[in-house]
């Protein structure tokens, strides 16, 4: 199980790197149809990027669920014992875990009302779009159950657990 | 529900939230939650809406793309460049490195517009070679944290760009506003540090002949032209702001490529990964930030706050010292983006009332939020900073609480003195007023 989600967070992250390269393109393309006569200026471009700019925010906020970098403040002391330690990270990725829930249940209403709607510019169907909310809710709670399962481990043995994700 | 109410609620939930070390960008979303539930004209189908709405603008595009191009700049070493620059030119002053720290600053802040990627930067490089000269650990990080937050008050800046695409202020007027604040920053700044460097006894360097400083400055030309490039296109009109971010991250792959070919097809992915994820983390905040503002104007939280503040009576400088305590308090806490977002919706109408500039406002905003980046217990440069000196936060803390004296009087004088601000963009570019 644990591979198989390693190797799900790897293409995100490749699927991240990849997005941000080719999010250049089309405002680049924009400057150069602005300046000189070698592109047509296309109505297309700045949509484009706009769409790559949402997909890249939605797989960005996926990985930093995984990997933890998702801002927070330090302002509790950290308890002394292990087992504490755990029950404070339970309620913590639980509180995550509710929100994911409810990216994943409205956005799939979102990602329906998308169905029936095109892109202005470029006319992309809009579910490609909307359906990174529901996709990240979904992405989420995969994550964050590899969590839970540790802090109910870290909660049981009062110990750090092995494989700190 | 009364506007009161739904506020306690909303910072209620969000507080308890961040306090148990849900991430921020997690906890305003979940704040927006109970009364999303509760109200029967909402649903949480608009939490996902307004998040939608938030992230669909060109304008927010600018942040990756000058994180990036930030960051390839580091990759491509011209950092260095502009550390030998400024160590021809202010190296021979007591407290060399101390000043070279200040200046290199400067120069970056002007190339780029991110805090993160010049403490980052210069940290790495200057840190490590101040221990080295017998300069105190905290002092090198405090001047390296504290510094770097000129990254975001000298133009191009990312705060900035949030600010007038979120605000409708003119993106070219709040660059020109930010040069002046910014070059008294970094003046105040070596003036603490020479303060430092006579009780303390830093080294000095010998002064560097005419012709070292002429070869520093062919070295980093290339570099330096950046700041004209993309504040200047931005100004004049030639580029939208989203489009100079891009120019600025090509020139830079250009000069780390090619020119002095530092980045490999190696190194790129790298950066570009980097950078994205970086952006990402704080733009997904946008989204939930949008979400919370928007509920709380739904229920004119703002404009109750204004009629309560209204009845005392302020003037522009009563209202200027509320705008920055309440962005110094929140700064605290949260990052920047997010902070516009709620705190600067919040306290727009009461600016508006007190009679003050847009751009005026803004600007007391941005400095104000610039301390957030190295005040506790949420201050990234400082974080970064630290992390690079391996040091521990709190004993850094009197040196970057010294050096933050000169900062706030900076602000107050800001606010009390709006021209300071203003008779740049009304000089240069009065269109923009």
């Amino acid at each position: 199980m644990k591979s198989l989600i390693d190797g799900y967070y790897r293409v995100l992250k490749v699927t991240l790197t990849c997005l941000m390269g080719l999010m250049i393109v089309p405002v680049f393309m924009q400057v150069i149809s602005r300046f000189t006569d070698l592109l047509p200026r296309y109505i297309w471009t700045e949509e484009v990027a706009r769409f790559c700019f949402v997909w890249i925010i939605m797989i960005g906020s996926m990985i930093a669920v995984r990997d933890g970098t998702h801002f927070d403040v330090d302002l509790l002391p950290k308890p002394k014992r292990f087992r504490n330690r755990g029950i404070l990270k339970l309620v913590r990725h639980f509180s995550m875990f509710a929100l994911a829930i409810v990216f994943l249940v409205y956005g799939i209403d979102f990602a329906k009302f998308g169905m029936a709607q095109s892109s202005e510019m470029s006319g992309i169907n809009m579910l490609s779009i909307y359906i990174t909310f529901p996709l990240a809710g979904l992405t989420w709670i995969l994550f964050l159950l590899e969590k839970l399962a540790l802090d109910f481990k870290q909660i049981r043995s009062n110990r750090e657990p092995e494989l700190e994700a | 529900m009364s506007a009161g109410e739904a506020a306690v609620i909303m910072f209620g939930v969000f507080a308890a939230l961040v306090l148990l070390k849900v991430p921020v960008s997690f906890a305003l979303g979940l704040a927006c939650l109970p009364i999303l539930f509760i109200d029967e004209r909402l649903t949480p189908f608009l939490l996902i809406n307004e998040m939608w709405k938030s992230y669909n603008a060109f304008i927010l595009l600018a942040v990756p793309f000058f994180l990036l191009a930030a960051n390839l700049m580091n990759a491509a070493g011209i950092t260095e460049r502009l550390i030998n620059l400024a160590r021809a030119s202010v190296g021979h002053l007591p407290g060399g490195l101390g000043h070279i720290n200040v200046m290199v600053s400067m120069l970056f802040a002007g190339i780029s517009g991110s805090s993160t990627a010049d403490a980052a930067g210069i940290g790495s490089l200057l840190i490590p070679a101040m221990k080295k000269q017998g300069y105190d650990t905290s002092f090198s990080v405090a001047i390296t944290a504290c510094s770097s937050v000129m990254g975001v008050i000298i133009p191009p800046s990312i705060i900035m760009i949030v600010w007038g695409g979120l605000m409708s202020v003119s993106i070219g007027g709040l660059f020109l506003a930010g040069m002046v604040p910014g070059i008294l920053i970094a003046l105040f700044m070596m003036g603490t540090v020479l303060v430092y460097a006579k009780t303390l006894n830093y080294p000095i360097y010998k002064r560097a002949s005419l012709m070292e400083f002429f070869q520093a400055f062919g070295k980093s030309i290339l570099a330096l032209v950046t700041p004209t490039i993309i504040v200047g296109g931005i100004i004049g009109g030639l580029f939208t702001p989203t489009e100079a971010s891009v120019v600025a991250v090509l020139y830079s792959a250009f000069l780390g490529g090619l020119i002095y070919r530092a980045i490999g097809p190696k190194q790129f992915p790298r950066v570009l990964y980097d950078s994205a994820r970086l952006s990402a983390i704080s733009l997904f905040c946008i989204g939930t930030a949008s979400a919370f503002g928007w509920l709380l104007a739904y229920y004119r939280v703002p404009q109750s706050l204004v009629d309560m503040v209204a009845a005392y009576g302020t003037g522009i400088i009563t209202t200027g010292f509320i705008i920055a305590l309440s962005f110094l308090v929140i700064g605290m806490f949260i990052d920047a983006i997010p902070a516009i977002i709620i705190l600067g919706t919040i306290l727009l109408p009461l600016a508006e009332k007190a009679g003050m500039h847009p751009i005026h406002f803004a600007i007391i905003g941005v400095i104000s939020l610039a301390f957030g980046l190295v005040t506790p217990p949420y201050g990234l440069c400082l974080l970064i900073s630290c992390s690079v000196g391996e040091i521990a936060v709190s004993k850094v803390l009197k040196d970057v609480a010294i050096l933050l004296v000169p900062l706030l009087l900076l602000l107050g004088l800001t606010i009390v003195f709006p021209e300071i601000v203003l008779f740049l963009p009304r000089w240069l570019a009065p269109e923009f007023l």
